[in-house]
């Protein structure tokens, strides 16, 4: 059921598949439609994902007092609180955290962060899946069993090196921890993915006098892309709302990223909380708008005649 | 502003940069030697990078926390086992042991069915409405932690009984005349710590969602068309031609949930701190890090962690083996 | 056969290498320990307008020195400061707010002791007590710069006034007759609530700890925080006893006993304010509790709110308060760095930071009309005039303890999960060895 069936021209038709797919209007039609039965399954796992998100975005409008005193639904059954809805929780988190210059340094962190691993995980992820070498096997599981070693052991030994190097407080110092601790999963992830591509393929550009270097830039990427796609969107993610490695490795100061600026509203005994929500709110935006970016490489068609294993 | 910008700018610039030059400077190494060596050490070349970021960031201090986990807590003086000792000898850490066995048994499942049950059905909606679900589905995971704890506390929040509720769930009780239930201290059948899990389910399925959808998109259609012809169903299609050819990556998503699950924390550490019998492993190992400054119980719990995954390892190697018989 | 690769990329590549190599170069030098540079950093954890109120004052004060003040903001100074010290990565100054931590930095060697630093004039203006909490082995390593005062209970002014219920009271014995008076007349008298998010139960600890100081005395409660007098002893369970009296008996709490571990700390006394009057009387917390009731409140503080110290065991007997605060810790023992230190130990470093926040002096001759209102002005009153200012037990004990243990069987036999002796001799157990 693996690559058998592929034959060694499968390169072409995907790279044309995806042209017809990418320049016509319905690209993406699955030969199965939705009935009501599947219909109704996603709304009510969509209305139960909303719904405390929803609450919580009602409540970033409604003052403290009212969230304290009453459930968000009120707006909704008792109109007077209406009225009550402002925008001081928004007004109050941007000028209090700093926000545009902190969303600059958390986009200098988070760009570089995501797509230097992603990179580096690939040329890892390719060597593993289709160069033979030795020691191969047992390589790549000792990064995959390094998953489960939590971030926190590491942080003290890195803090000492970057202090020898001069590291700390830098944005190289928050982009390599990410890479590092990104690793692992990134490897594990584009690896497996890789191997469900055909090795016939390569085979067949091999034969055709192409490099590792340019069947890995010109073949092996592009067929990757929902994988790059999904473990991009992943990475940016956690770059993005990471605070720790942030605290760590940059600190508060002229390049904390918005996750620090957010903890300057908060007080010592968490006084100031609904403004922490206002302002998660508004940094959300961003990692949704990478995601809906990166959503049109999900896209059938993309990696047909790879066949999965 | 503008100029912060710019240096930001550049600095991006210079460091996605600088990682491009590694990758062409390393193969141009390569091709320097002689054929014969340069295929032999191209894909050492390749790995490289990547095994030393790993070595840095993730081998050097797991060896240094094997030995630290035979050290005092601020890792001076040897002390032998007595770690694992002090720490297996408490009920309260058998107790945490359990509740983590139940987490790694329910949630990885659960998030391959639920984020399988998504990418699948809504692969069949018009592609605005595949969009929709899937966004909302996603919605969760691009909120912190943090964020997430206040979210779900306008959810599972008990006031005392005839104080008005801002609590979802007893504002609902309310509504059918039931007194306010403390949901997260009700640990009978673990109720308490399933209602973890749902928060934890709630925020993570997106990531089975997103890797799930890339592969069922990858299945191509001719295969399905072809069973279509033979007369089967919508469901023996689904587990006859799509499960089987997206099974390397349900192992994958469901390995690194296991894994991720093993050291779970976060939602723990927010909303109950391990109160209530909801302890788990990832939590006590946070709080003697952080907490109680005690870095050797804190190193003795990530051995016992990377004890634990080498089952997981195992089966993942006769998955392999499997895989390279078929090839 | 090789393609060649285009020459534009590769050019592109050694520019953006070099000037990566610069960066690294020049980037990112805190200013950490062992530097003897102008700039001196302090990181807090204290609240923004009093870290504004001091910096302003701390400023106008070693400006003429020619020191600049670098004062950083963060969120968990323990546990960063930790961290920090283990990477040899740390500011000048740091505030802490717990002794257990201080003691762990001094086991460190990562402070100095600040006994030469200190002019003995501000020491000998501190409060009785104060000092203590930052010595360690006969040295003071931690100095109170800023305080805060647990063990006061808060009631609602004006339908407390209708209602004709003592504005003081006297031993502990009243305490439980005014309890029974306000529940007798159909109220409701105390308001409770344990949840603090990953902190829950320390609320709990707060009353231990007033109780067993206004029962045990001085000597009894440092020996209680010190471990040589266990959690299963005699002042303990007494402690224990009138705990349970006052808030486990039906009817003594909004909710009842079930609903104090998951009702929130910051809005438990909030039912005092309801429009409809009281929903619960009295609630028994620290001075910053203020700060959490509804605006409408905190915009007539004198009016709206009363306060009386928790009373002693007997009327008229030995009186210690419990309290907390920021101690500012030395952590590199460069000259600019101790004259920062020698200039916040001063009684006048807070007088900008009084009128505009929440801060509270731990210092004996603070100008009390600088507080914003009488409310203040009566905590303030309450620490300047003890004979005894004790520091926040748990937060003395180990971690395991002060912020494990004792936070956690606490709320375990509140919320009836555990029964007082299990709880107790779990607490006895965590005791870390060394």
């Amino acid at each position: 059921m693996t690559s058998t069936q592929t034959t060694p021209a499968a390169a072409t038709p995907t790279a044309k598949q995806r042209k017809q797919n990418t320049g016509g209007g319905h690209a993406d039609a699955n030969p199965a439609k939705a009935g009501w039965a599947t219909k109704l399954v996603l709304a009510i796992l969509c209305v139960l994902w909303i719904v405390p998100i929803f609450g919580t975005f009602v409540t970033s409008f409604r003052p403290l007092d009212d969230a304290n005193s009453t459930g968000w639904w009120n707006v909704f059954t008792h109109p007077g609180d209406l009225g009550h809805l402002t925008l001081d929780n928004y007004q109050r988190a941007i000028d209090g955290s700093n926000m545009g210059a902190d969303m600059i340094n958390s986009l200098a962190i988070a760009l570089p962060a995501t797509f230097i691993p992603i990179l580096v995980a690939a040329f890892a992820a390719y060597a593993f899946t289709f160069m033979e070498f030795w020691g191969r096997d047992f390589l790549f599981l000792a990064i995959v069993s390094l998953l489960v070693v939590p971030n926190y052991v590491a942080f003290v030994p890195l803090l000492k090196i970057y202090r020898d190097l001069n590291l700390n407080g830098t944005f190289a110092a928050v982009w390599l921890a990410h890479i590092g601790f990104g690793m692992s999963l990134a490897i594990y992830i584009l690896r497996n993915y890789m191997a469900t591509l055909p090795k016939t393929v390569i085979e067949s550009a091999k034969i055709d006098g192409a490099s590792h270097f340019q069947t890995f830039f010109k073949l092996i990427l592009p067929m990757s892309v929902p994988a790059l796609a999904s473990f991009a969107i992943f990475q940016f993610l956690w770059v993005w709302n990471d605070l720790l490695v942030a605290l760590l490795f940059i600190g508060p100061g002229e390049n904390e990223p918005v996750t620090i600026g957010l903890t300057h509203l908060k007080q010592q005994l968490g006084q100031g909380w609904e403004l922490t929500t206002a302002g998660a709110f508004i940094t959300m935006l961003l990692p949704i708008a990478v995601f809906l970016g990166l959503q049109r490489f999900f896209i059938r068609g993309l990696t047909a005649g790879a066949v999965k294993g | 502003m503008l100029a912060k910008a710019l240096t930001a700018l550049i600095t991006v610039a210079i460091g996605i940069g600088g990682a491009m030059l590694v990758y062409y400077l390393l193969n141009k190494i390569a091709e320097l030697l002689p054929e014969r060596w340069e295929d032999r050490i191209k894909p050492y070349l390749y790995i490289l990078p990547a095994f030393l970021a790993i070595s840095v960031y993730l081998i050097y201090p797991a060896v240094l926390t094997v030995i630290n986990s035979f050290k005092d807590r601020f890792s001076r003086n040897w002390v032998g086992t007595q770690n694992y000792s002090d720490l297996l000898s408490s009920p309260a850490f058998r107790d945490t042991l359990l509740n983590t066995l139940l987490w790694i048994l329910i949630v990885p499942a659960v998030t391959v069915i639920l984020g399988l049950l998504v990418a699948t059905l809504a692969d069949r909606l018009e592609p605005s409405g595949e969009k929709l679900a899937k966004t909302i589905i996603f919605l969760p995971m691009a909120i912190s932690m943090v964020g997430a704890a206040t979210i779900w506390r306008f959810v599972y929040y008990a006031a005392p009984a005839g104080q008005s509720q801002i609590g979802l769930q007893n504002a609902l009780l309310g509504v059918f005349g039931k007194d306010p239930v403390a949901w997260l201290q009700q640990s009978q059948f673990h109720l308490n710590s399933l209602l973890l899990m749902v928060v934890l389910l709630w925020s993570q399925i997106g990531f089975s969602m997103v890797l799930l959808s890339a592969a069922v998109k990858g299945v191509p259609v001719d295969t399905l068309e072809a069973a279509r012809i033979d007369g089967a169903g919508e469901r023996q299609i689904f587990f006859r031609v799509v499960v089987p050819q997206i099974k390397g990556t349900i192992i994958t998503v469901f390995i690194t949930v296991t894994i991720g699950v093993m050291k779970i924390f976060d939602i723990v550490y927010v909303m109950t701190n391990g109160n209530f019998n909801t302890n788990v492993l990832g939590n006590e190992f946070y709080n003697q890090f952080s907490t109680n400054f005690n870095s050797g119980a804190a190193a003795a719990i990530v051995v016992m962690l990377m004890l634990a995954v080498i089952p997981i390892m195992w089966y993942q190697v006769r998955h392999f083996k499997a895989e390279e018989a078929n090839a | 056969m090789r393609i060649p690769v285009k020459k534009s990329t590769s050019l592109l590549g050694v520019v953006a290498l070099a000037a990566g190599l610069t960066l690294t170069a020049c980037g990112g030098s805190d200013g950490g320990s062992g530097s003897d540079s102008s700039t001196v950093t302090i990181w807090s954890s204290v609240d923004q307008p009093v870290q504004d109120g001091l910096l302003k004052a701390l400023e106008s004060k070693v400006s003429g020195d020619g020191i600049k003040i670098e004062w950083k903001k963060v969120e968990n100074i323990n546990q960063l400061i930790m961290t920090k010290i283990q990477a040899g990565d740390t500011p000048d100054i740091a505030f802490i707010p717990q002794p257990g931590v201080v003691k762990d930095m001094a086991s460190l060697d990562a402070i100095q002791p600040l006994d030469d630093v200190v002019s003995q004039a501000d020491k000998d203006s501190m409060v009785p007590g104060t000092l203590e909490a930052g010595t360690v082995d006969g040295k003071l390593y931690g100095l109170l710069v800023s305080a805060n005062v647990k063990g006061l209970i808060f009631y609602p002014k004006k339908a407390w006034e209708a209602a004709g219920y003592p504005t003081s009271v006297e031993s502990i014995d009243d305490l439980n007759a005014l309890t029974e008076q306000i529940k007798s007349d159909g109220n409701t008298p105390w308001c409770m609530g344990i949840e603090s998010d990953t902190a829950t139960g320390w609320p709990a600890t707060d009353w231990f700890e007033t109780l067993v100081a206004k029962y045990g005395g001085v000597d009894e409660y440092n020996s209680w925080v010190s471990h040589d007098t266990p959690f299963d002893s005699d002042v303990v369970r007494q402690a224990a006893d009138e705990f349970s009296t006052l808030l486990f008996t039906e009817g003594n709490v909004l909710g009842g006993q079930e609903a104090i571990a998951s009702t929130n700390f910051g809005t438990a006394g909030n039912p005092m304010f309801d429009k409809k009057g009281p929903g619960c009387w009295m609630y028994n917390q620290g001075s910053f509790i203020t700060g959490f009731f509804p605006k409408d409140i905190v915009a007539n503080l004198d009016d709206e709110v009363g306060v009386f110290g928790f009373p002693p065991a007997t009327a008229g007997g030995d009186n210690p308060i419990i309290g907390g605060g920021d101690m500012a810790t030395l952590l590199n023992d460069s000259d600019n760095a101790k004259k920062v230190l020698a200039a916040l130990a001063a009684t006048d470093i807070g007088n900008d930071a009084a009128p505009s926040s929440s801060f509270i002096s731990p210092h004996k001759d603070f100008d009390a009309s600088l507080y914003p209102n009488d409310l203040t002005r009566s905590y303030a009153e309450v620490i300047s005039g003890t004979t005894a200012f004790l520091f926040d037990g748990s937060d003395q004990m180990p971690g395991e303890v002060g912020a494990g243990t004792f936070w956690k069987d606490m709320t375990a036999w509140i919320s009836g999960q555990e029964d007082l002796d299990t709880a107790l001799s779990n607490i006895d157990a965590s005791w870390p060895s060394s």
